[in-house]
This record gives C-alpha cells, sequence and structure tokens, in this order.
C-alpha cells in the first residue's frame, strides 16, 4: 500500500482526468515506480487493486513499455541513445566512458544505488548527440566533462535529498 | 443491401451471407485459406500474416457508377496487393485469388518467418502431429531458411503459468489465441503478452497461476505446441491417439468430450486415457469444455477401484465371484417382501436407471425407488415448459432475456455461465435473482438480490409484476425486471437450488413456469429458444427424472398408483427396522450425512466405483465400470440425450450398472439380460413416450456443423474436435405440441433458523470422491470457507482467517473464516463443503 500512502493526492488527481479508471493506468504506473522504486510485483498489484484491473494486465503494460523498470534500479536513470545517428556521432564510445567512470557496465546500477546506466533506442535529439535521459530529463551535446559534471551534480542533489524526482512533478502537475 | 453477397474464390463463385470474412468464405466452399491467429470463435486481429491473399474488387466507373467492362464484357477487376483474409468481409463482385505466385511467395515468406524463432523440435513436441504449423510448413512452406541456424533464439522451454498449463516459449509464435480467448471468450484474462518482439512471452500474475475454469482449452487452440497441459505433457504423441467420444461426467450441460486413448505396455496392454479435449456440438458446448470435464478422469483408472464382488462373511467384507454375490442379492430382496428401497446416485446412464425401477416395480413390486439425494425440483414441471426442441443459447441476444434464479452458473455449470454470458455479450437482458453477488451480475442491468427465505416472495412478487401493465405499477427493481421479461422476444429461464429447500425449488420451477406460460396463447413455453433449464446437480438428474427415479412418478413421468417412500422416508425407516433390505446404486448417503448409519437393515447392497462410506458397511459390495468402460446414454439439462462410448477396458471384474442390475432382475424373475445397453435403450424408448423415434443409431447422427474446425485438413489440428458419433436428441416438452396450463404454487414459507443463516454455495472443484482422485487439481481444490461480512463476524466474534468448526449436513467441518462485504447481512456463505440444502442456522462448534 506504499502508493496509496506515499501519493494520495496525485491519485485522486490522476482518477479525476480521466472517464474511465482503466485509463489511468499508465501514470499510476509511473508513481508505482516511484513510490516502489520500480514497478515490482507489488507495485503493480497496488496499481491493479486501485483501477480494478486484472494484475496481469498491468504486468503486460510494464513490458511493454521501455520506461517501466521491473528490476530495481539506481535513484538516476541515464539512458544513453545508441541508435544510429547517435553512433555516428560517437554514442558508442560515449557509453563505454560512463560505464568507465561509474564502474558498471550496461544495464548496472552503482552500488550506493545512486546511478543506472542504460541504452536506448531514439531519443528524437540526433543533432545533439551525444545525449541521455536522466530520469526523463535530456541532457544534451554531452562529452566526457560534462558528464562528470553531471555525475557531481546529481551527487550533490543526491546528498542534498533535493526535491521530489521529476517524473512525480511532471504527474502532480498533469494530475491539476 | 441483400443479406447474401456473391463473390469468386479461385474461380468458384459462391454466395454467402453479408458481412462473412474472406477466410470463412473460402473455408465453405472447402478451399481452406491457412491461418494461425485467426479462429472462426473469435474477432480477427490479423496478427500473423499468414492469411494473406490477392483481393480484387470490381472497377466502377467514376461518373456512372456502373461497373466497367473488359472487352470481353466480364466486368474489370482492380487488385490492391496482398492482403490478410481474416480482417476482409465480403462485397458484392470481389474476385479472391489464393494460388496466383504472389500468394505463394508470401505464404512462403511467413512461414520462413515465423521458422526463425522456432525451435523445430517436433520430434519432442506433443503438438508434433497434429500441429497446424507443422502442417502448414509442410504445404506451404519453401523447405529452406536464410536462417543461420546458430541466431535462432534460446528461451525457456518450461514455464509453468500455474500447475495445470506450462508454456515452451521458443515455439510461441505469438499469434494471441490463447490472450485473445481468456479475454474475449471468457472473461478471465489473467495471461497477457509481455516484452515485444522476439523477447515476447505470455505471462500470468494470478494466485495461482493462470487462475481460470477454462485454462485447458487454450491448450487446444494453441496453433503450436507452446502451450501444454500438465496432464497430457510428453504423455503420448498424437498419431498413437485414438478418439473415442464421451460425455462429461459431472455437467448437467452434456458438454461432448474426446478421450485420446492409447494401449501402453506399462499397463500391461490396457488402453489408457491420456487426455481429454472438447469435442465439437455447437448447440451444447461448442468447442470449450471446463477444467473439470478436462482433468477430472483419473478416477476411471484410480488403483483403488473396486474390482471383484465383495460379501460379508463373519463381520468382514471378503471378495466373491460375480454368481454368488448376485444370488445373495437376489435372495435377500426377495425375501425381504415389500419392506426394500432403492435409491440411486444421478450421475449412471439412463439404461442402468430404468433397468433400476424396473427391478424394484416389477421384480420386487416395490415403488420405493428414488434419488438418493434430492437437491433440485421440477422436472416434472420441465416435462412441460422446458426448453424446446431446437433451441440454441447460442442464438439469443438482442431483444431475448434469460432469468437466472437460485444459482452460481459460474461454479455450478460453467458451459451454461459461458453461453449466458455471451448472450448477454450479443444483447439479451439478464435477470438475475439471488441471494448475493455471482459473477453474471456483471452482465446484467437487472440484478435483484433477495434477503435470505425471501426468494419465493420475490419471485412471486416478479410474476405478478409481469401481469399487469407497465403503468400500473410502482417503479421497483422487480417490476422493472418483469418488464424486461415481458418484453423480450424470447425468454430462457435457469433455476437452481442455492439456500433452498426441496419444496421450495419446487415452487420456483412452478412459478417460473407461469412466468413462461403468461402470455397464455402466444406462451414463451413451447417456442424454440425458449422454456425452463433446471441447474441439476449432476449429469444425469434429468435422466433420472425421465426413467422414473421417483416414488411417485414411473418412467416418462406416469405417476405411479401407489407412491413409495421418498429418499428421506427410506434413510428414517432404515433406522426404525421398518425397511430391510436398501440398495443403493452409486450412491454414498452416508458419506453425504444423509443416513446416520445401516440403523436396523437387515440387508444393505451397495453398487459402487469406490468402497466409500457407505460400501464399507454393506453386505455385498458390486464392482460397477465407470463411464469411460462402457456405453451408455445421458440427458442433459436441456433434455438432450446424447450417447457416450467405451474407451478403455473394464477394470478387474467390474461389470456395467444396467447388466448387473438386469442379471438380478433375471434372478428375481424378470427377462433374461439384454446382450447391449443398445438393446436395453430400446425398451426404455418404449416405456418412456419422451423418447419415441430414439435408438443408438439416431443418437449417433451427425451433421456438419460452422465453424468447421475438425476435419481431415487440420485447419485447427488434432482428430478430437469433430463430431463423428452423434449430436444427440433432444425431446419435446409438452408445451411445444399443445396448451399447458398454468401450474398451482403451493405456499411454501421459510422461517429463518437464526440471526445468521448459513448458505451452501458451490464450487466447481469442491472435494468429491470423483475430484479427489485428480492430483492435478488438488492445489485448486475449494477450500472450506465461511464467508461472512465484518459486521456480523464481529457479533459473532470470527476474526479473518481463523479456523472455526461449523455444522454441515450434521458433521463438524474446519473453516476458515473469510470477510467479504460482499455478502448479505445475516448470512454466512459456506464454500468447498459437503451439500447442506436450504437455509440452516449457523452452529460453530467448540
Amino acid at each position: 500500500m506504499l502508493l496509496q500512502e506515499k501519493y494520495p493526492e496525485e491519485i485522486k488527481g490522476i482518477l479525476a482526468r480521466f472517464p474511465h479508471k482503466k485509463s489511468a493506468v499508465l501514470p499510476l504506473m509511473h508513481l508505482a515506480q516511484e513510490a516502489y522504486g520500480f514497478t515490482s510485483r507489488e507495485a503493480m498489484q497496488e496499481v491493479a487493486q486501485i483501477l480494478d484491473l486484472d494484475p496481469t494486465h498491468v504486468l503486460s503494460l510494464a513490458g511493454f513499455y521501455t520506461l517501466y523498470y521491473e528490476e530495481p534500479v539506481g535513484k538516476f536513470v541515464l539512458e544513453v541513445c545508441n541508435d544510429l545517428a547517435c553512433a555516428l556521432r560517437g554514442a558508442d564510445e560515449f557509453v563505454q566512458m560512463a560505464s568507465r567512470k561509474l564502474d558498471i557496465p550496461v544495464d548496472g546500477t552503482t552500488n550506493d544505488g545512486l546511478f543506472t546506466l542504460k541504452t536506448v533506442m531514439c531519443l528524437a535529439a540526433c543533432d545533439r548527440a551525444p545525449m541521455l535521459q536522466c530520469n526523463l530529463k535530456f541532457e544534451e551535446h554531452l562529452d566526457e566533462a560534462k558528464f562528470d559534471a553531471l555525475i557531481s551534480r546529481l551527487r550533490a542533489e543526491a546528498a542534498a535529498e533535493k526535491a521530489e524526482p521529476s517524473i512525480v512533478e511532471q504527474i502532480s502537475a498533469f494530475a491539476k | 443491401m441483400s443479406d447474401q453477397v456473391n463473390l469468386t474464390i479461385d474461380g468458384v463463385e459462391l454466395s454467402v451471407p453479408n458481412g462473412t470474412l474472406v477466410v470463412d468464405a473460402a473455408k465453405m466452399i472447402e478451399n481452406p485459406i491457412p491461418v494461425f491467429c485467426y479462429h472462426p470463435k473469435m474477432a480477427p486481429v490479423g496478427m500473423c500474416r499468414m492469411c494473406l491473399v490477392e483481393i480484387g474488387l470490381p472497377v466502377r466507373d467514376r461518373n456512372s457508377g456502373e461497373p466497367v467492362l473488359n472487352d470481353d464484357g466480364t466486368p474489370q477487376v482492380s487488385f490492391r496487393g496482398l492482403q490478410t483474409a481474416c480482417t476482409v468481409q465480403v462485397s458484392e463482385g470481389m474476385v479472391v485469388r489464393t494460388t496466383t505466385e504472389v500468394v505463394t511467395k508470401a505464404r512462403e515468406d511467413v512461414i520462413e518467418f515465423l521458422l526463425t524463432s522456432h525451435p523445430l523440435d517436433c520430434p519432442i513436441c506433443d503438438k508434433g502431429g497434429e500441429c497446424p504449423l507443422q502442417n502448414l510448413t509442410m504445404e506451404h512452406g519453401k523447405g529452406t531458411s536464410r536462417m543461420d541456424y546458430s541466431l535462432k533464439m534460446k528461451l525457456d522451454k518450461h514455464v509453468p503459468l500455474g500447475e495445470l498449463i506450462y508454456l515452451d516459449r521458443e515455439r510461441c509464435i505469438q499469434c494471441g489465441r490463447c490472450v485473445r480467448f481468456q479475454e474475449e471468450i471468457v472473461d478471465d484474462p489473467v495471461i497477457r503478452f509481455h516484452n515485444r518482439g522476439r523477447s515476447l512471452e505470455i505471462v500470468t500474475m494470478s494466485d495461482p497461476g493462470f487462475d481460470s475454469y477454462w485454462s485447458g482449452n487454450t491448450t487446444d487452440i494453441c496453433p503450436v505446441g507452446a502451450l501444454t497441459t500438465a496432464d497430457f505433457r510428453f504423455g503420448a504423441r498424437p498419431w498413437e491417439l485414438t478418439p473415442v467420444a464421451t460425455l462429461s461426467p459431472h455437467c448437467p450441460s452434456g458438454a461432448n468430450m474426446t478421450f485420446s486413448t492409447r494401449r501402453e505396455a506399462k499397463s500391461g496392454g490396457r488402453s489408457v486415457i491420456k487426455r481429454i479435449m472438447p469435442r465439437q456440438n455447437e448447440p451444447v458446448n461448442e468447442i470449450w469444455i471446463s477444467d473439470r470435464d478436462r482433468f477430472v478422469h483419473h478416477f476411471a483408472d484410480a488403483p483403488d477401484r473396486l474390482k471383484k464382488p465383495l460379501m460379508r462373511k463373519n463381520g468382514q467384507l471378503v471378495e466373491v465371484e460375480w454368481g454368488e454375490a448376485l444370488d445373495a442379492v437376489a435372495g435377500k430382496l426377495q425375501q425381504s417382501g415389500t419392506a426394500v428401497a432403492g435409491l440411486s446416485g444421478d450421475r449412471v446412464s439412463n439404461e442402468d436407471m430404468f433397468l433400476f425401477q424396473k427391478l424394484f416395480r416389477q421384480g420386487l413390486k416395490s415403488h420405493n425407488i428414488d434419488l438418493a439425494n434430492r437437491r433440485l425440483a421440477g422436472g416434472d414441471v420441465v416435462a412441460k415448459v422446458g426448453i424446446s426442441q431446437g433451441s440454441n443459447l447460442l442464438n439469443l441476444g438482442q431483444g431475448d432475456a434469460i432469468v437466472v434464479i437460485a444459482s452460481d452458473l459460474h461454479e455450478e455449470v460453467p458451459v451454461w455461465w459461458l453461453r449466458v454470458k455471451q448472450a448477454a455479450q450479443r444483447g439479451a437482458e439478464l435477470v438475475i435473482l439471488n441471494l448475493r453477488p455471482t459473477r453474471l451480475d456483471e452482465c446484467s442491468r437487472n440484478v435483484i438480490h433477495y434477503q435470505p427465505g425471501q426468494a419465493i416472495a420475490t419471485l412471486r412478487q416478479l410474476v405478478n409484476d409481469a401481469k399487469v401493465a407497465a403503468a400500473d405499477a410502482d417503479n421497483s427493481p422487480i417490476k422493472a425486471a418483469a418488464d424486461v421479461i415481458m418484453q423480450a422476444n424470447n425468454v430462457v429461464a435457469f433455476y437452481g437450488a442455492e439456500g433452498l429447500t426441496y419444496a421450495e425449488t419446487d415452487a420456483v420451477a412452478r412459478l417460473l413456469a407461469n412466468l413462461l406460460l403468461i402470455k397464455n396463447e402466444e406462451a414463451y413455453a413451447g417456442r424454440p429458444n425458449n422454456g425452463l433449464i433446471p441447474v441439476w446437480p449432476h449429469n444425469n438428474t434429468q435422466g433420472a427424472w425421465d426413467m422414473g427415479i421417483h416414488p411417485a412418478l414411473e418412467p416418462g413421468y406416469k405417476p405411479a398408483a401407489k407412491p413409495g417412500m421418498r429418499a428421506n422416508e427410506v434413510y428414517a425407516a432404515a433406522q426404525t427396522g421398518a425397511l430391510k433390505a436398501l440398495f443403493l446404486l452409486a450412491a454414498d448417503p452416508i458419506g453425504d450425512g444423509l443416513m446416520a448409519g445401516r440403523g436396523q437393515l437387515d440387508f444393505l447392497v451397495v453398487q459402487e466405483l469406490f468402497l466409500t462410506e457407505t460400501a464399507a458397511q454393506a453386505d455385498v459390495v458390486l464392482p460397477a465400470q465407470s463411464w469411460a468402460e462402457r456405453e451408455g446414454t445421458f440427458t442433459s439439462g436441456e433434455r438432450r440425450v446424447q450417447r457416450y462410448y467405451p474407451a478403455i477396458q473394464p477394470v478387474g471384474e467390474a461389470r456395467p450398472d444396467w447388466q448387473i442390475l438386469a442379471q438380478i432382475g433375471e434372478r428375481v424373475g424378470l427377462e433374461k439380460p439384454a446382450f447391449a445397453a443398445s438393446l436395453v435403450f430400446r425398451d426404455l424408448a418404449k416405456a418412456v413416450p419422451q423418447y419415441k423415434g430414439m435408438d443408438y443409431r439416431a443418437l449417433a447422427r451427425v451433421e456438419k456443423q460452422w465453424p468447421d474446425v475438425g476435419g481431415d485438413d487440420l485447419y485447427y489440428g488434432g482428430n478430437a474436435y469433430e463430431n463423428r458419433v452423434g449430436l444427440g436428441m433432444q425431446w419435446p416438452a409438452a408445451a411445444e405440441s399443445g396448451a399447458v396450463d398454468h401450474f398451482e404454487v403451493a405456499d411454501v414459507d421459510s422461517e429463518l433458523p437464526g440471526k445468521v443463516v448459513v448458505v451452501r454455495t458451490a464450487a466447481l472443484f469442491t472435494p468429491g470422491t470423483l475430484i479427489n482422485h485428480t492430483e492435478l487439481l488438488q492445489a485448486r481444490m475449494a477450500q472450506p470457507t465461511l464467508i461472512i461480512q465484518a459486521a456480523d463476524a464481529a457479533k459473532l466474534q470470527l476474526a479473518q482467517g481463523e479456523k472455526v468448526m461449523v455444522e454441515v449436513a450434521g458433521r463438524g467441518v474446519e473453516t476458515a473464516v473469510r470477510l467479504s462485504e460482499d455478502t448479505p447481512e445475516g448470512v454466512a456463505l459456506l464454500r468447498g463443503v459437503p451439500y447442506q440444502a436450504g437455509l440452516t442456522e449457523l452452529k460453530v462448534m467448540g
């Protein structure tokens, strides 16, 4: 019941936006992912319960969309685009560099639980490659120095326990 | 617009109903277009692309709208590339080409593509031999692949979707038939796709996994070996299997099924039942069976079956020869004069029941004959206003109404639940009258939950409201329901026994009959797709009524001149000594809590499959053959008489029930036993006027059914689907041939026995002698549960999950308390416990 404890107002707001409860499943899954850290079995059960859906339906959506993580991830998920256009602009080398710096393989999570590194298909920012999205926020025109700066900033944010994760902000805005 | 559309497929001109899909039109002229994802019972999705064909439409002049003709006067046709035949509806003048080079090439490519992810492990695959993918690859595949074998996906091959169904991820071709079946047909969407592309797999999150009473059907419609049942998995190769037609031995729907048998060395050369699959009978069960029908067959081959007659000697039951046992039974029954009684179970065949009552009525001159456990009354009412001949629940839809009272069809007769639900989806209005919410409620706009003890009063109100015009009455939900019924074109009414006594079910049947007769000359009763359907507790309760297993009704509903004792009177008389000898045919009244013990009986004979509690106390135990070993007929709740056939050799020295009864009959002065069940049926068809014109040959008649799912082309795989040996025959209700009077309804006042009343509710997997022999289902058995709302629980000081002993049918049963606000106030539902009639007081034992 983590989701309902943590985001009761947001859930109410989201449900009010749709004529059918079922339609609220995707935003609720985002919230559940924040509450539970990933779309765990419990998270999906809870979403299903709120929306009167079969939990298998929620699981199926979690599998279909790549932004739902069915395994635990770090506080910040760094998703580097290495599709063709980005690769031509050095995305692959960038991923290798990031992997080395964070000392994790692709799809790995740092021991402090802060960072998960992933590669993804096109994020529609080919002209600004290498680029990545960090918890849905784009970081563009990257190089090694900018990556170091990004990591330092994120570490500092985490240390200061600053603000809500961006997805919750976005969903809250949507739910108003 | 005309209802028929003319088109041409591969040069063959045909006319089909408007709205027909191209793929079905082709099947109608036996020019099947290969498919994987398409299934005629489900909406098309066009996912697999196997059915690509060239479709051309006539060219019309833009200005005049007239067809443009070629020089030779034929209409000009414009082809627009390949289209999926499963998603395109026919239209006037359409030309379909399925044999051109471009179509052939497309099929080759689709097969090649599907096989890139397929392991080709046919030699160890359960589907190999009846596999649409295998067959269509042989027919339409190129035989080679451009795919590098080392690039094949390696995926899990033994993924349990629960303990009943296994998934082989490599074999799955992602057609989605199983997912669509669960969602579209049976509304249990507990399996779904997960991930995408080559990572796609079928998953379930229900607890237990794949939690549906219909899960086995997905293995039938799976066009590859991806889904298999734990029961049949690695059990046999399809080409070794012999199909033998049979019927559900549990269900009053009369579901048609097929045994697949094989002779096995490890069973000493005996034929063994390897699996059960549905057999097509569109008016009965279409091509679906519940998991109970599919998996509960192991009792037939169980090691604890009775194999030889047993007789009590010096206090012990010892094995004897048949002659000795039969002589003893005949002798003892005759010595007891008229102080004898015969009670039958409602699972045995019509032939058995007919000879059973004949033994008593003609052989022993006694009318003390009854069902051992009579739960639902109204057989005599059904004989007059039962659902008419030629009815098919598939025909009900928009403008029709279906009434369900005192029954949870989903748990009692899943096939009827499915067909009623589908009728509602087609637009039929459901009127549901129950004590508590059931699953059908969600399909109905007219749900009435009556108070405990108010079933009759509520139904009486409904019938009275139906008699008055809409404006003259208040706008209560009952009046609204009555209006729905009176405005319907067709009305079918189901009635059950939940929370009702036997006498109350009789009143229910009569009131419903009066509802069906209300319009007098234009009564619903007597017309096709109208009438009463009793939700009988067992597969052949209807047959028991027809055969005169009733103290006051002889075969064919002929009133007995001098009615005998009813079952409860027999049980009482056994205790007092008024009854000397009792014959129990496939019944276990001591185990069911109906009879305290053998009491003062001089002689107790039990004819059974197993050494039941009652049999253990008997003087003679006669081993009977199960339904898998012999032939016979059952009559369904829709009064359809159907045959079943012998599939395996008899166990031990067991004999068919009818034969044993005939051999006893001969010893008490009746004629010599018939040689075959068919001859017994011939005799009973003479004695039962309703069965006139029926014989084994007529019952075995088949006609072509649509959709065409059987056949040698293996379009849908396997040799089990096709119905080759009988669709059965319905017998006519009296209302079909003449007017039927309205029924007198006795006042049945039921007083509430306590502040909180107990209602025993049905569960499909309720423990019982037959189902307990299927190891596979044990984890799904309905556990004894007491379901009660929180407020009542608080008053009784019961807590969620607490174990309490409650009295059920005179015995203590340990149940777990479950709190549910769906339960009405003042009611405790008991699930997963033996049958108990009516409303009883909640007795929590210390």
